[in-house]
């Protein structure tokens, strides 16, 4: 007995042992003062774990999220992106971040093949998870807003099979009016192998984070390769981030900051379970000029590729009872000016007026002075946005119009499929160029408008794809090493910087009817119908009897099938005919029928008066 | 006579080509009033530019005509894209003509009938008989009323492609008067394969024929017997075919079913909600969910039942039971327009002998005027200015309406 427990027990360290070494944590922030007083903290939490999750395997979860395991092993999923932003990144003056992220929520997954689940219901499963995960209501999308675009989301982790790359298995999805507050900040940290307890995560002070311009958090999940260059077998990387930007000048009137001034807190400890734990601030735009000074100094301060990055060990400067409080002071105050926009950048509005039609334009801005740039440009319409393809145009500053490599195009289908738009153009150097695409507003049912249906409806960003020359102004990470140092620093010259951007959300006015009348409108359309099914059923089913004498002319036509075979009380009806008929002339006068017509007059609106009549007198017979 | 209908089509030709050359045809092509859906120009260029591209425009749901109507139209348009407004200029001329020669026919048919029946009138019905004088000048009346009509020339300028299923219907009234089936069940066959609706014009064209063949043969009027039932089987089959053939090329065009989801489903189920002059749009989007079907089958069903009791009623003349179906089509159909209503409108002077009774005319078209006056006043008001609300709107397409299913109830009782 004791044997088997001691075997046992010994087994489990084993395999404890083992695991910890498989799984890797890493934490890192990187602050960036970026132009006109906007200081930029973004967080990164990576865990790289040696394994692959399929739902044949039981695994033991150590430091990798059991949560996230879970909707991976059983929704058949190899790549998840999910973002939770509130406010919009201003590419134009703060440059590009870490990880961009439309305002709202995106998400994103590829799936693999699988034989038990379609890849829709693998979907639907997923988002409900998620939702109930972070809770956000990201159970509203459904196949009204999810699109599977060909060219702007491609996988971002390894792929061992060409494929499993077929726009079969990714599904896309935004919900631009989606709100970020702290319940779902509060499950996000909760999946760090901290929480909020030690390390990094301290900073988190929803009051700080919710007031600031922007607010972005993701995850990221995708399978990496567990060795470069060769590649032998493939490991999970999730990157949990998260991106503020905060304006110290506008609650001190002070350009410097400290961690405390933005976040309220000062860093006690490093995570325990990370095997690094960082802090780095980006000062390549403050290199020019040293005026500025951090205090405590950095560990170390480094520089490659024309970015230079002072970074501080949390492990070490938090060692006994320290704590760390980095102050960033400048000499002088701050002179705002207009800021130099980075290569590429785009900004999206709506056009035309009324609520009929519409257009949406979006310029596209390529600063390189002498480099073309291939960008892919995706919209992503809801189906009441009746986009006519045939009114694309792209056209250059100077008016001359440009025809995209390549347009693909889904089309909508009424409350079913949004519309897809991906086009692959090429950017002259030094030139901003329009995209207009012209759409009819659709016109919803009373129940399909939202409660406040005056507020409009929220357009999701465009997205706009490209691999920018340098990294020069940006803070664009590759997914693919662990440390967020390395993937900025990562150089390679020949696929240069991917790169996405999200441009504004748009809001539509939709049509709206009166929301107070639907019993009006069934009762008066009703009506109509009414006076019509009325009027004619009374006209051809009526039985229409007339003397042979006074009937006029082409009026026989009107005579029913039933009146032929009455021919034979004719005469018994002429003699009381004519008598009611004189009282049905009186009872018709409101006819409108001028008396000069006399008798005719009576045959042929008399008919009417007399059915009923006729009717009696054969009860009678 | 000849000159003033030279006079006539010069005048009407004029207007078209004023406004068909000028920048105005895009804004009248974005009317609801003149386009719908289904007959919208614009939707027309995005389905041949979809084709183009390769993408099947029957995937998505901005285009609902037929296949072989947009295959028509992306050939004309990579051959000779100039010509298609005069394209539209040409059907919308031929429909005039085509009902020129319809009130000839239908007159000098009338007329025949009367002078037949002629003894069995009564004395006094003197001011209910077609004169004769009438069979010259009424044809040149209806010339004139279907080219000078400001709706005529609205619709032909915003180059609507009800003008097609417009020639169709009227090519097929004067086939069927002729009593030449076979091709008037072709055209049938056409106008249905692009709007649905015409499919019930089968019935008086049918009854039509046979009155036709039964008085060459001298028989007296009877539907039950074997020289009728066996034309109207022939037309019946005959109309099948033409159908089948149609849909069977679409298939073949396309290698897919989508089409027909996209055109007759569409017009079926009504999914677009966008306002037009019809009952359909604002009742469907205001109704309750769960009687949505139950709704859309009274409606549908609304606007083809009237054939039946309009054909017991009127047995002796199809020739106004086909009339009266026009009528019908352009109020209950599911989205219909400013251009549904110019044939029979341009018709209505053929049976004028018999409105001697006619009530209510002035009431009636006072508020068709009104109704087409101030409808896109509202609709500017509502949409563009928004200071008024849907129900204005709405209010002036019930009234438009309302007129014409008076005026339609008044014909027929008058008849």
């Amino acid at each position: 007995m004791d044997a088997v427990l001691k075997t046992i027990m010994f087994l489990s360290a084993l395999n404890c042992f083992a695991i910890s070494k498989d799984d890797r944590f890493v934490e890192e922030l990187l602050i960036k003062p970026l132009p006109n007083g906007y200081v930029h903290a973004s967080f990164h939490f990576s865990i790289f774990w040696n394994a692959t999750i399929s739902s044949s395997t039981e695994h033991h979860y150590n430091l990798f999220p059991k949560a996230v395991g879970q909707i991976i092993d059983n929704y058949d999923v190899r790549e998840l992106h999910l973002s939770l932003t509130q406010g919009l990144w201003r590419h134009d003056k703060w440059g590009y971040p870490v990880r961009s992220a439309p305002p709202g929520a995106e998400l994103w997954a590829w799936f693999e093949r699988s034989a038990s689940n379609s890849v829709d219901e693998s979907w639907a499963k997923l988002v409900n998870s998620l939702s109930g995960l972070f809770c956000a209501s990201l159970n509203f999308i459904d196949s009204t807003n999810t699109i599977q675009p060909s060219l702007s989301f491609r996988p971002s982790g390894v792929v061992n099979d060409l494929d499993a790359t077929s726009i079969e298995y990714v599904r896309y999805a935004t919900l631009p009016r989606e709100n970020v507050c702290t319940e779902n900040l509060t499950p996000w940290k909760k999946l760090l192998p901290c929480d909020s307890k030690a390390g990094l995560s301290t900073l988190f002070n929803a009051i700080r984070l919710y007031n600031a311009h922007y607010h972005a958090l993701t995850i990221d999940l995708q399978p990496v390769c567990q060795s470069f260059p060769e590649c032998t077998s493939t490991a999970l990387h999730l990157t949990q981030s998260m991106s503020v930007v905060f304006r110290p000048t506008l609650s001190s009137g002070q350009r410097q900051w400290t961690l405390y001034s933005l976040f309220g807190n000062r860093l006690k400890s490093a995570c325990p379970l990370a095997s690094e734990s960082f802090i780095h601030i980006d000062i390549s735009n403050e290199s020019v000029s040293d005026d500025y000074t951090l205090t405590p100094s950095p560990s170390v301060v480094t520089s490659t590729g024309g970015r230079k990055v002072a970074s501080y060990n949390v492990a070490d400067l938090t060692a006994g009872q320290n704590s760390l409080n980095i102050h960033f002071n400048w000499d002088e105050d701050m002179t705002y000016g207009k800021t130099k926009p980075p290569v590429l950048h785009a900004h999206r509005f709506m056009a035309g007026y009324g609520q009929e039609k519409g257009g949406i334009t979006c310029m596209i801005y390529n600063n390189h002075p002498s480099q073309a740039l291939d960008v892919v440009y995706m919209e992503s319409l809801p189906w009441y946005v009746r986009l006519y393809l045939h009114t694309l145009k792209i056209q250059t500053e100077d008016g001359s119009d440009i025809k995209p490599d390549v347009i693909k195009y889904t089309p909508g289908k009424d409350r079913k499929r949004p519309y897809m738009l991906e086009l692959m153009i090429g950017l002259p150097p030094a030139s901003v160029i329009t995209i207009n695409i012209q759409f009819e507003r659709a016109f919803l049912k009373w129940t399909e408008y939202p409660p406040d249906a005056n507020i409009g409806f929220y357009l999701g960003s465009a997205v706009i794809s490209a691999v920018l020359p340098s990294s020069a102004n940006a803070s664009v990470g590759d997914y693919k090493t662990v440390s967020l140092l390395s993937s900025l620093n990562a150089k390679s010259p020949t696929s240069g910087y991917f790169t996405r951007i999200y441009t504004e959300p748009l809001l539509l006015q939709l049509p709206l009817p009166d929301f107070s009348m639907p019993y009006n409108v069934i009762c008066l359309v009703c009506t109509v119908f009414a006076i019509a099914f009325g009027s004619i059923h009374n006209l051809t089913t009526r039985r229409l009897d007339y003397e042979k004498e006074a009937k006029p002319g082409l009026l026989s036509k009107l005579k029913s099938f039933l009146g032929i075979g009455k021919k034979k009380s004719t005469d018994s009806k002429v003699e009381s005919g004519e008598k009611k008929g004189e009282k049905a002339e009186d009872k018709k006068s409101d006819d409108g029928i001028s008396k000069e017509d006399g008798i005719s007059k009576e045959g042929a609106s008399g008919d009417a008066g007399r059915t009923e009549e006729d009717r009696e007198n054969k009860k009678n017979d | 006579m000849a000159a003033s209908i030279v006079w006539i089509t010069l005048l009407g030709i004029l207007s078209r080509v004023i406004i068909l050359g000028s920048h105005f045809s895009n804004v009248l092509s974005d009317r609801v009033e003149l386009s719908t859906p289904l007959t919208s120009w614009k939707r027309m260029t995005e389905g041949m530019f979809l084709i183009k591209n390769g993408i099947s425009p029957y995937l998505g749901d901005n285009f609902h005509e037929p296949p072989l109507l947009l295959y028509f139209f992306t050939i004309m348009d990579n051959t000779t894209p100039a010509l298609i407004p005069l394209v539209f200029l040409f059907l919308d001329l031929t429909t005039a003509f085509l009902l020129y020669r319809v009130a000839k026919y239908l007159l000098r048919y009338l007329l025949s009938e009367q002078i037949k029946e002629g003894p069995s009138y009564a004395k006094d019905v003197d001011v209910l008989l077609l004169k004769r004088s009438s069979l010259s000048s009424i044809p040149t009346l209806v010339l004139s009323i279907y080219l000078l009509n400001p709706f005529s020339i609205l619709t032909c300028s915003a180059q609507s492609t009800i003008i097609i299923t417009n020639v169709l219907v009227t090519a097929t009234f004067l086939l069927t008067l002729k009593g030449q089936w076979w091709s008037a069940t072709l055209s049938l066959a056409l106008a249905s394969y692009q709007s649905l609706y015409p499919v019930m014009l089968i019935v008086p064209c049918a009854m039509h024929v046979a009155n036709l063949k039964m008085q060459e043969n001298k028989e007296s009027i009877s539907y039950s017997s074997p020289t009728a039932v066996t034309i109207m089987l022939k037309i019946a089959l005959s109309f099948l075919l033409w159908s089948v053939i149609l849909i069977t090329l679409s298939f073949l065009m396309l290698e897919s079913w989508d089409f027909l989801q996209s055109t007759y489903g569409f017009i079926l189920s009504v999914p677009d909600l966008k306002p037009n002059l019809g009952l359909f749009w604002y009742y469907f989007m205001e109704m309750f969910e769960h009687f949505r079907i139950f709704f859309l089958w009274v409606f549908q069903m609304n606007a083809f039942i009237y054939t039946i009791p309009l054909t017991i009623i009127l047995w002796k003349c199809p020739s106004f039971v086909f009339f009266c179906q026009l009528v019908l089509i352009a109020i209950f159909k599911s989205y219909p327009s400013l251009g549904d209503i110019t044939v029979y409108l341009a018709l209505l002077p053929v049976w004028s002998h018999t409105f001697h009774y006619l009530r209510n005319g002035l009431v009636v078209s006072v508020m068709i005027v009104i109704s087409t006056v101030l409808a896109p006043v509202l609709w500017h008001l509502w949409i563009y200015a928004g200071s008024a609300n849907a129900n204005f709107f709405f209010a002036f397409t019930l009234i438009y309406n309302t007129a014409q299913v008076y005026r339609h109830c008044r014909a027929v009782e008058s008849l």
